[in-house]
């Protein structure tokens, strides 16, 4: 019988490869067919369209999907709940308001991009802030600010919705929250790539933090951890992350929840092997998915409509898989 | 001075209050246990003198306030084992061993091979050997418990706090796990304070009893040398009435038997 340790081993040599093979292909997918051939000839327009669009929106959607799972798995650990997502505290809802401003009030994508991060950021920030309130530093609170957050994010991308062009904005708006990574350049992706780097990086070295973390707040106290500031720096790295790749790819739904769901279910275990499998999940699911939307249409289509489409058979296969196995 | 020293500690929960101005005393070397009904305040006390819950009065371990103390600093002194873990994620029984190890690392270190290797004693200690890679959250309840406690053996605090470690315990791993917490309060200037269920348990394994009753001291027992007659009594507060025996098994090793008398009739 195969060891939790080298069964999470094996699982993540087979899900790099995939995932570096669903990256190569997305290279060359789109409605503008590239050649190896071409590239290695010097093909001026192939070679624009490799490095300005393929390149980016590939890397957006490996790193963004590693990084959504990543971010899924610190939530799911820290608030001891399976189904916990990063819109636990509000990241998602104050992304889309940012973003929904972001088209009324600006122009250029870079703009809608700038404004969904500072949605994000600030819906996070109120979180944490109305959360610190209760200094008793339980779980629930955070949760429970995070709802109210999420609510008044809603409302407020409601009242900008009402106020859209029905015709032009509102249609990006809801454009935008279908998530696509189409429209994604080599220009303005190097900021979020990076700070999401720094973040998930910073995630898997406070790995064993992490887990301490998933005890109860006395018992993780009595452990030697600082609950409350430890939990904070976590959960900011990882809202971060989100809400750099949010912030340039429109709300992915599924990703965050199921990458990580699937990983332990894979490994039976929440170490690091698991969280970097829950990572490349996340990135074969958004890269997958990101390769559908543009393959299997004439027109372009929202992202999300596939990461559910694959998501879903997935994690019930593996909860089917997982209740048959001793 | 005593070597842990509690005074006047009172707590409760959401503004009622559990513990009403609990003073006890352990020496160096004691394994003290706690006995009284349920909601007399044995978790709260334990609670309490860690810091997990907010208090008044004051803990002190070796001259040296508990209250106020980084958590940090505060493992480093002190484990506390609750009734049951809170740990609900796939980890196996070594890693959450491991975790024990936590206050003397820093943020980012690792446990070392050393560390690891003291882990896998730990198990083999309290019967779990070769039960290393299994996934904690399969093990049986007392499997659990005795895996948290070899978590709290490794993590080299002077005090042990423990919340009825033996409730899911069957009779052969109950009498191990005293045997455990006796030779560690032994080695070194170390006390356990043991909220337990089982009196028999406490009569036999701990140096002295603390009654509780209603959040108070009721009385504090030295089972090795009080006469019967008085520990009849204070027990009977806790169990109703109740007869102590001194009996000897077939190896010669005298033992407290406890019995329950019918309780008179109420009114």
């Amino acid at each position: 019988m195969v060891s939790p340790t080298a069964r999470t081993k094996i699982f993540c040599a087979a899900g790099a490869v995939l995932l570096a093979a669903l990256a190569a292909a997305s290279l060359f997918a789109g409605k503008y067919p590239l050649t190896l051939a071409g590239l290695l000839a010097g093909d001026e327009m192939q070679l624009r369209v490799f490095w300005t669009l393929r390149v980016s929106r590939t890397a957006v959607g490996a790193a963004g999907g590693f990084a959504l799972g990543v971010a899924g798995f610190v939530y799911q650990t820290v608030f001891r709940n399976p189904l916990a997502s990063p819109d636990v505290i509000g990241v998602s809802s104050g992304a889309s308001a940012g973003a929904a401003a972001g088209i009324l009030f600006c122009s250029g994508a870079a703009a809608v991009t700038a404004a969904s991060f500072a949605g994000a950021l600030a819906a996070v920030g109120l979180s944490l802030a109305l959360s610190a309130l209760d200094r008793s530093g339980r779980h629930s609170t955070i949760v429970l600010a995070g709802i109210a957050v999420h609510s008044l994010a809603q409302t407020a991308l409601m009242c900008l919705k009402l106020t859209a062009d029905p015709e032009r904005e509102l249609a990006s708006i809801e454009y935008w929250i279908m998530g696509s990574l189409n429209g994604i350049t080599g220009y303005g992706i190097g900021g979020n790539l990076a700070l999401c780097a720094l973040c998930v990086g910073v995630l898997f070295l406070l790995h064993r933090q992490i887990i301490l973390l998933s005890a109860e707040e006395g018992e993780a106290r009595m452990l030697g951890v600082e609950v409350g500031r430890l939990r904070l720096a976590v959960l900011l790295a990882a809202t971060l992350a989100v809400a750099c790749v949010v912030s340039l790819s429109g709300l992915i739904s599924f990703v965050g929840l199921l990458a990580p769901h699937g990983a332990r279910l894979l490994t039976r275990r929440s170490g690091p092997g698991t969280m970097l499998l829950g990572g490349l999940l996340g990135g074969i699911l958004l890269t997958g998915a990101d390769l559908l939307a543009r393959s299997v249409a004439a027109a372009e289509l929202p992202v999300s409509i596939f990461t559910s489409l694959l998501g879903a058979p997935f994690l019930i296969f593996l909860i089917v898989k997982g209740r048959r196995d001793p | 001075m005593s070597f842990l020293a509690v005074q006047a500690l009172a707590a409760g929960y959401g503004g009622r209050q559990v513990l009403k101005g609990v003073s006890l005393e352990a020496e160096a070397g004691q394994l003290v246990g706690v006995l009284g009904a349920n909601g007399s305040g044995k978790t709260t006390l334990l609670k309490a003198v860690c810091g997990i819950l907010p208090h008044t009065g004051a803990c002190a371990l070796d001259g040296l306030g508990l209250e106020g103390l980084p958590p940090r600093q505060l493992a480093r002194r002190c484990s506390y084992i609750p009734q049951r873990s809170g740990i609900a994620i796939d980890l196996s029984a070594l890693e959450v061993v491991l975790m024990g190890f936590n206050p003397r690392l820093g943020l980012l270190e690792r446990p070392t091979p050393a560390m690891r290797a003291e882990a896998r004693a730990a198990l083999a200690r309290v019967g779990l050997a070769g039960r290393e890679e299994e996934n904690y959250l399969h093990l049986s309840e007392g499997q659990k418990q005795l895996c948290i406690l070899a978590r709290t053996l490794v993590s080299g605090g002077g005090l042990l706090l423990l919340d009825e470690p033996e409730s899911a315990l069957d009779l052969r791993y109950r009498s191990r796990m005293l045997g455990l917490l006796q030779s560690w309060v032994r080695q070194g200037r170390r006390a356990a304070l043991v909220a337990l269920h089982d009196p028999a348990l406490a009569l036999n394994g701990c140096d002295r009893l603390v009654i509780l009753e209603e959040g108070r001291v009721r009385g504090v027992l030295d089972p090795a040398s009080d006469p019967l007659e008085e520990m009849e009594r204070q027990l009977a507060a806790v169990y109703g009435a109740v007869s102590l025996c001194r009996c000897r098994g077939r190896t010669g090793h005298s033992q407290l038997v406890l019995l329950k008398e019918p309780d008179e009739p109420a009114g």
